[in-house]
């Protein structure tokens, strides 16, 4: 196996008496596809905001390409190369689809107040540059019609899509995504596995991926995480996941409360 | 219908007006601006002037409160740090008005960073009640430091250059903020339409995402209080050069409350919502009591003229019913508009 991208070793988050993530560990690889799947509740987004330096860790360690992470604030992070989607729509509702991608590429851009305010060459270039940045991202997820549109006027899949392009504006290594095919129909779920392949085979960006759909993850995934209460209960690859007894039990016992 | 929006290049696309024929249209209004005074009647333009000056300062609350989402009710804090700022160095230290207008921004920039700090972790109620807590420490300091600011008696505002040419009528202190208005317009569209005015917006709407996207809300949020005080800053020394005579009574809560009404009624985040938010607060104390005198007097005993309990109620009825009907401010109703005629007749009418 390659060095790891991300590696997440002990990692453990309290609220009060709940333990919502108990001693976490695993690896990314660069260019993998790893998903972390388990019932509702079970800590999934709290690993991802502990990873994201939304929420300070109690014990463990998160280090990404060699950096202790822990000693960044999460508005470092898209500078170094981690981006994320979040589970809950989390999109500037009254920017457009341009608008919202634009922020995206905000730790690339350079410009400051000054030479925003005068709008002199460097700024013009700048904004040239990722206008055309941006447009190779909605041409790569096929949302040409809509760029002008505010995002507030558009379907819930289409916002994932954006949201997406969004956070693929910071050019990240490391792509995280929350739940991005919940409440997706079919067709809009094959459309963003196609995506998530594409960006990991023409860019090699690795992807860590919460999902509830056992399809997508069967499919494209290397590797899976199952947490279970803030319990790390099985990890591997889909196929020894999936014919794990503990695995089948929580996700059996979920359903039949 | 307009036609020929098609865009060819990537520059195209972040041009500030979209269409070269809106062009012609700007620069017919500022032409006409620029002839008022020639050509009009002298209380309108100097109505136009209080106009102007309201502009530049609606146009920094703006971008603190409707695109960084940052609720203020300092302005009237700004702008008395402007005004005396400009007395004083004009007045008593002979400055010329350039520089000094530049120095007033400067130090209500400076002083932004004071009440910017400590309301980095506030938001909504407590952010408003701080920020109205800083302008009246500042209207303190200024009855405190009688030295330098005549105390509760106030400052004249005698001497005044531009070049070393004496300002003194009315006309050509409205050309001096004719032209500060044109450079806060083009300043803040490009602001706005930039870098920084973008992360403005995602921190107002989404502030979680906004640092998941690698913007420090610390430092943009202090980059949108020192824009807005500097940009106010200007305007309390413009007011400052046409009241001529300042007193801290001119910088009341109700000041604040004005600001915050121009910006609801024309659209927060707006750059030509401010604007037009200054228009239309500016006129409606004097076009309502026209009103009540022409229709109501024999009814009311009316208060004295511009009183500030008149202001005090427009205002407040004006914010009430542009939050409950109309809370993207007549901007957005302008776009709606101008979308329908645009693509007129093949639209369709959109709410
Ligand atoms: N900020 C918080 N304060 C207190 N408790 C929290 C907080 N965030 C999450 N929790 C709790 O931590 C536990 C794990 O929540 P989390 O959102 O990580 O679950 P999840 O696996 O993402 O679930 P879902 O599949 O429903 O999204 C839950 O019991 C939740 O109530
Ligand atoms: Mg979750």
């Amino acid at each position: 196996m390659t060095a790891s991208l991300l590696r997440v070793a002990g990692l453990t988050k309290r609220f009060g008496g709940l333990v919502a993530v108990d001693q976490a560990s695993f690896d990314v690889a660069p260019g993998e596809i790893v998903s972390v799947i388990g019932p509702n509740g079970a800590g999934k987004t709290t690993l991802f905001n502990l990873i994201c330096r939304l929420y300070s860790a109690d014990a463990g360690s998160v280090d990404f390409d060699g950096k202790n992470l822990l000693a960044y604030r999460a508005d470092q992070l898209a500078g170094i190369g981690i981006s994320r989607t979040f589970q809950n729509l989390a999109l500037f509702e009254h920017g457009t689809v341009v608008e919202n991608m634009l922020v995206g590429m905000h730790s690339r851009l350079k410009s400051g107040v000054l030479a925003g305010a005068f709008y002199w060459g460097p700024c013009q270039n700048e904004e040239i540059e990722a206008r055309k940045e941006v447009e190779r991202i909605i041409e790569f997820l096929e949302i040409e019609e809509i760029r002008s549109q505010p995002v507030s006027m558009l379907s819930y899949g289409l916002r994932k899509r954006v949201e997406l392009g969004r956070a693929l504006g910071t050019q990240p290594r490391l792509l995280m995504l929350d739940e991005m095919v919940s409440g997706m129909n079919q067709e809009e779920t094959e459309d963003i596995a196609r995506f998530i392949l594409d960006l990991r085979d023409e860019f090699g960006i690795a992807v860590l991926m919460i999902e509830h759909d056992m399809n997508v993850v069967m499919d494209i995934s290397d590797k899976v995480y199952v947490l279970n209460f803030g319990v790390p209960i099985a990890s591997g690859t889909p196929a020894e996941v999936s014919s794990n007894p503990a695995v089948i039990d929580a996700y059996l016992g979920k359903s039949a409360a | 219908m307009r036609t020929r929006t098609f865009k060819q290049t990537y520059g195209e696309l972040t041009r500030l007006l979209p269409y070269s024929s809106s062009w012609t249209w700007y620069v017919a209004l500022l032409a006409a601006l620029i002839a008022l005074p020639l050509v009009g009647p002298t209380y309108v333009s100097t109505f136009v002037l209080l106009i102007l000056s309201a502009a530049v300062g609606a146009i920094g609350l703006n971008i603190v409160t409707g695109s960084a989402g940052l609720i203020s009710l300092g302005h009237a804090g700004f702008l008395a740090i402007g005004a005396y700022t400009t007395a004083i160095l004009t007045t008593d230290y002979g400055f010329d008005l350039i520089p000094t207008l530049v120095i007033a921004g400067l130090v209500s920039a400076a002083s932004s960073l004071l009440v910017g700090i400590p309301s980095l972790r506030l938001k909504g109620l407590y952010l408003a009640i701080t920020t109205l807590a800083f302008s009246i420490i500042v209207t303190q300091l200024i009855v405190e430091a009688e030295w330098l600011t005549g105390g509760s008696i106030g400052k004249a505002v005698t001497r005044t250059t531009v070049f070393g040419y004496p300002v003194r009528s009315t006309i050509s202190i409205y050309y001096i903020a004719l032209g500060v208005l044109v450079l806060t317009i083009f300043g803040a569209l490009n602001l706005l339409r930039s870098r920084v005015g973008r992360a403005w917006m995602a921190i107002r709407d989404y502030d979680t995402a906004a640092r998941m996207m690698g913007i420090n809300l610390v430092q943009y949020k202090l980059f949108a209080f020192a824009v807005s005080a500097f940009l106010t800053g200007v305007a309390g020394g413009l007011s400052a050069l046409y009241v001529r005579y300042i007193n801290i009574d001119g910088f009341t809560l109700i000041v604040s409350v004005e600001a915050v009404a121009m910006i609801l009624v024309g659209g927060l985040g707006s750059v030509r919502g401010a604007i037009l938010g200054a228009i239309i607060i500016t006129i409606l104390p004097d076009v309502s009591r026209w009103l009540m005198n022409t229709m109501f007097r024999s009814v009311f005993v009316l208060p004295a003229a511009n009183s500030q309990e008149i202001k005090g109620i427009i205002y407040a009825v004006m914010i009430i019913l542009f939050l409950r009907y109309e809370p993207d401010g007549l901007a957005a109703r302008w776009a709606v508009i101008k979308r329908f005629w645009s693509e007129w007749p093949l639209g369709k009418a959109r709410g």
